[in-house]
């Protein structure tokens, strides 16, 4: 048997209820303020918090499980000349940026966690480019940018 | 020219770039003075091929866009996604993970509907409610990006578990939030309710009858202001639903106030729907090893499922046919919102404009669940 | 002495004549500037007020506290490149807003402001009719709403102007009634009723306390005159984009939107010299600037907060309370002040 419950129109008393209300919104006005000033004061955004992905070209082994399973084509894999004997075929993970969804798929399924999210958020860029090469994933975002 | 001398009536355009449509809806009114004829809603301006885009990935990256259907309620659309994919896969989640979907999906729930009466107070003109329940909603939104990294579009569940398991400190924050809302809930509800001229605007406004509303297919708070006590969470258990102690509300008043009133107390029961599944958490494990994360691209699925929950707008369904790929052959969704704005045609029949526009806010209308 | 005359006394090297329309001149422009003013004013205390109401902070980065923000505001709309609607009446287009907004400031002269320390009194005219004359301006400010939602060729602008002129219609007559209320009480203490200065000087008791009735209805008719929410069904923009300001934009929306802060200031002014006993202070009178600004500023946080908590009225709803509930209520109020003068309790 389902657990019904009616609900009930409140009663209320003309004017006074809307007086009431006028008062609920006016004592608001001491209240402080919930606005955090973006640039000046930033949040604690919490331990979990991802955005942007990093890349560990000695680790990556190149297997391309990160660009199958990224949804829509963030990921693609670019051949770098780099001396690594763990990936022969010398393809790496490069990342758009413009359509990461960050959903971490990535991140969870690189078999060596070559590839890994940081809480960096930051990643307005001068260019009209979100493309990243994997030696630009490497990098801070500090050090990246053009 | 003649015919703009004999024609009687107006032909008005609200939507898509109009202040008062939820979303991207544009509704064609024909008018005589202020009163509304006609109503045609033209949708499919955020139309992004939801289900097409997830028969081309893998199962469990269909999840993102599930995410962007109901972006208000994101955790109730991959619920509502695994549900099916799950039973399709052959996967069990464990019990810890079960319990854990309860709570993110009935907070979630509480977000969405703060969301809905802040909109709808903006769509009679009250500016103020609008920041004190996104205020509430920041502090859900938070919880989120605590427990999952991301604040909307969280990709939290995954096939077989979630994305990371609960803490203390998590479960002390959840308790800390819950411990505050309801007496913030109370103050908005308030705000709302005791006011004599949102009673006038809502009161016997877009009265819509039981047996139309279940010939429209229409489900959710929409349908349990009719007086109909229909709530997938209790007729057809999932998750642990069945073990969780929580009424259902109706209103036989249904109008738009009566809707009003449910979707707030919806919240009162997530409330405690989130309290109770907070102290009956168990232990476990967080995923279940057969969809471990290094197998998430070779799971294989064959058959058709159809699973449905109670998403925050109503019934939400999920088809899946698998052919024994890794790739879904066909999603199908059945969305909810899509099927209650069916029904706006006709409640907004001889109505004032005004009282149309309070209608088409009451069904909660989130478009990228409509044209997904 | 009076401010006027003491202009006159610094340009009595002109003759007398000359030097008091000089005079009458200069002190106009002051209470213009005086007006732009407060109604450049009035749209950042709105800002500031609603946004705290709202637990956000507001304007904050146009100099300190954000106090030039209004001004890089207008600066932006003057700059701003005026679109003009394909089909419109070219001429009642571009005098619509000018209507509004010279008729507030006109209304800002007819207010008598009281004395203000060594100044002398600030009242800038005399009139005998001042009454009639600032009701006058009030009444002119409809047809500006009206004239620019319908040339605009626009179905939003029509709708918004046919609902404001419904709602005027049906709010003046009850506000002209306790209007009357107040002239009869006036007129019973042998002042010189239809001048404001008279009204002032006559309220010992401020006449709200004597007629809450007519204070009720003046106060809803000024909130319906300014249109803010409650009563903004004439620009609703959940309905109507914003009514009949829909095709304006650059400085003809300014114009719009000062006309409403400055309806809201002036509405204010003028339900506290009213009823709320003008520049009558508690405390000796050569303050009476400041006692008229603190009343006025607490019937502008009174209509912000109403603003602020209210949703919209339905238009017919606010129809039939006007001519069901408004006008019966003001009758009744001319009423009981008859019986007010008879038993001379004023």
């Amino acid at each position: 048997m389902i657990d019904v419950k009616e609900v009930e129109e409140p009663k209320t008393i003309p004017i006074i209820g809307s007086i009431e209300g006028m008062y609920t919104v006016f004592k608001h006005l001491f209240q402080k303020p919930v606005t955090v000033q973006y640039p000046e004061h930033k949040e604690d955004q919490g331990d979990r918090f991802r955005f942007r992905i990093y890349l560990s070209t000695d680790d990556c082994v190149g297997c391309t499980l990160c660009e199958q399973v990224c949804p829509n084509l963030t990921i693609t894999m670019v051949s770098l000349d780099k001396e690594n004997p763990r990936n022969k075929r010398k393809i790496y993970p490069s990342v758009n940026f413009g359509t990461c969804t960050v959903c971490r798929n990535c991140e969870e399924i690189c078999p060596t966690d070559a590839i890994y999210l940081k809480d960096v958020f930051e990643t307005a860029r001068t260019k009209n480019s979100f493309f990243y090469s994997p030696t630009e994933l490497e990098k801070n975002e500090d050090e990246v940018r053009r | 020219m003649e015919s703009n001398l004999t024609n009687r009536y107006i032909e008005l355009n609200m939507g898509p770039q109009h202040p008062s449509t939820h979303g991207v809806l544009r509704l064609k009114l024909t008018l005589d003075g202020e009163t509304v004829k006609k109503v045609e809603p033209v949708i499919g301006y955020l139309h992004r091929n939801a289900e097409k885009i997830c028969e081309l990935d893998f199962y469990c990256d269909a999840l993102i866009y599930f995410d962007r259907m109901d972006y208000v309620g994101a955790m109730n659309m991959e619920l509502g996604y695994l549900e099916a994919a799950e039973k399709l896969l052959n996967i069990e989640p464990p019990e810890r993970v079960k319990w854990i979907r309860v709570i993110m999906a009935e907070l979630n729930r509480i977000a969405s509907h703060l969301v809905w009466a802040g909109a709808f107070g903006l769509d009679l003109g009250m500016l103020t409610p609008f920041f004190y329940v996104f205020e509430e909603r920041e502090k859900i939104l938070n919880l989120f990006t605590e427990i999952t990294g991301s604040r909307q579009e969280t990709n939290y569940m995954s096939i077989g578990g979630v994305y990371q398991d609960f803490n203390d400190k998590i479960i002390f924050k959840i308790k800390e939030f819950l411990s505050e809302f309801p007496k913030k809930l109370d103050e908005v509800y308030n705000l709302f309710v005791k006011n004599d001229i949102f009673i006038s605007r809502t009161k016997n406004i877009g009265i819509l009858e039981p047996e139309v509303a279940l010939s429209y297919g229409v489900t959710g708070p929409m349908l349990r202001a009719s007086g109909i006590p229909y709530d997938v969470r209790k007729d057809e258990p999932y998750l642990v639903y069945d073990k969780i102690n929580f009424t259902v509300p109706i209103s036989k008043k249904k109008d738009v106030l009566a809707r009003f009133i449910v979707r707030f107390e919806e919240m009162r029961q997530s409330v405690k729907i989130i309290q109770q599944a907070l102290d009956k958490l168990p232990d476990g494990p967080f995923f279940n090893p057969k969809a471990k994360k290094s197998l998430m691209i070779r799971l294989r699925g064959e058959g058709d499922v159809y699973a449905r929950t109670e998403s925050t707008k109503g019934e939400f369904g999920v088809y899946i046919v698998g052919d024994g790929s890794v790739k879904p052959y066909r999603v199908h969704v059945r969305s909810p919102a899509f099927k209650n704005l069916s029904v706006l045609p006709y409640l907004s029949r001889d109505v004032l404009i005004a009282d149309m526009v309070a209608i088409s806010g009451s069904i909660d209308l989130v478009f990228g669940e409509v044209d997904r | 002495m009076s401010l006027l005359t003491r202009i006159a006394m610094i340009l009595s090297f002109l003759g007398h004549y000359p030097s008091y329309i000089l005079a009458y001149i200069i002190e106009t422009l002051i209470v213009i500037i005086f007006g732009t003013v407060v109604v450049a004013g009035m749209v950042y205390f709105f800002r500031k007020y609603m946004a705290r109401v709202q637990m956000r902070i507001g304007p904050n980065r146009v100099g300190k506290f954000g106090v030039l923000q209004v001004m890089a505001d207008g600066l932006k709309l003057i700059q701003k490149e005026s679109i003009m609607p394909q089909g419109r009446d070219d001429l009642p287009y571009k005098v619509a807003p000018l209507i509004i907004f010279i008729a507030l400031m006109m209304g800002f002269i007819f207010i008598p402001y009281g004395p203000l320390a060594w100044l002398g009194t600030l009242t800038v005219t005399h009139s005998d009719v001042s009454l009639v004359i600032l009701f006058a301006l009030i009444a002119i400010m409809p047809i500006g709403e009206l004239l620019s939602g319908i040339v605009s060729n626009n179905k939003y602008a029509v709708l918004g102007s046919l609902r404001g002129v419904a709602k005027d219609i049906s709010f003046e007559v009850p506000m002209m009634l306790s209007v009357l209320a107040i002239v009869m009480m006036a007129s019973a203490r042998g002042v010189s009723p239809l001048d404001i200065n008279g009204v002032v000087q006559a309220q010992n008791i401020p006449f709200a306390i004597l007629e809450p009735l007519g204070f009720f209805v003046f106060l809803i008719s000024m909130a319906a005159r300014a249109s803010y929410s409650p009563f903004d069904m004439g620009e609703s923009d959940s309905e109507l984009v914003t009514g009949n300001t829909t095709e304006y934009s650059g400085l003809r929306f300014g114009m719009f939107y000062l006309g409403l802060f400055g309806t809201i200031f002036l509405g204010s002014l003028i339900l506290s010299t009213l009823y709320l006993g003008g520049y009558n202070g508690p405390f000796e009178s050569y303050l009476g600037f400041i006692w008229l600004l603190i009343k006025t500023l607490v019937v502008v946080v009174i209509s912000l907060t109403i603003w602020l908590s209210m949703p919209r009225v339905r238009i017919d709803k606010f129809v039939t309370f006007g001519w069901k509930y408004l006008l019966p209520i003001s009758f009744i109020n001319l009423v009981i002040t008859g019986f007010i003068i008879l038993g001379g309790i004023s």
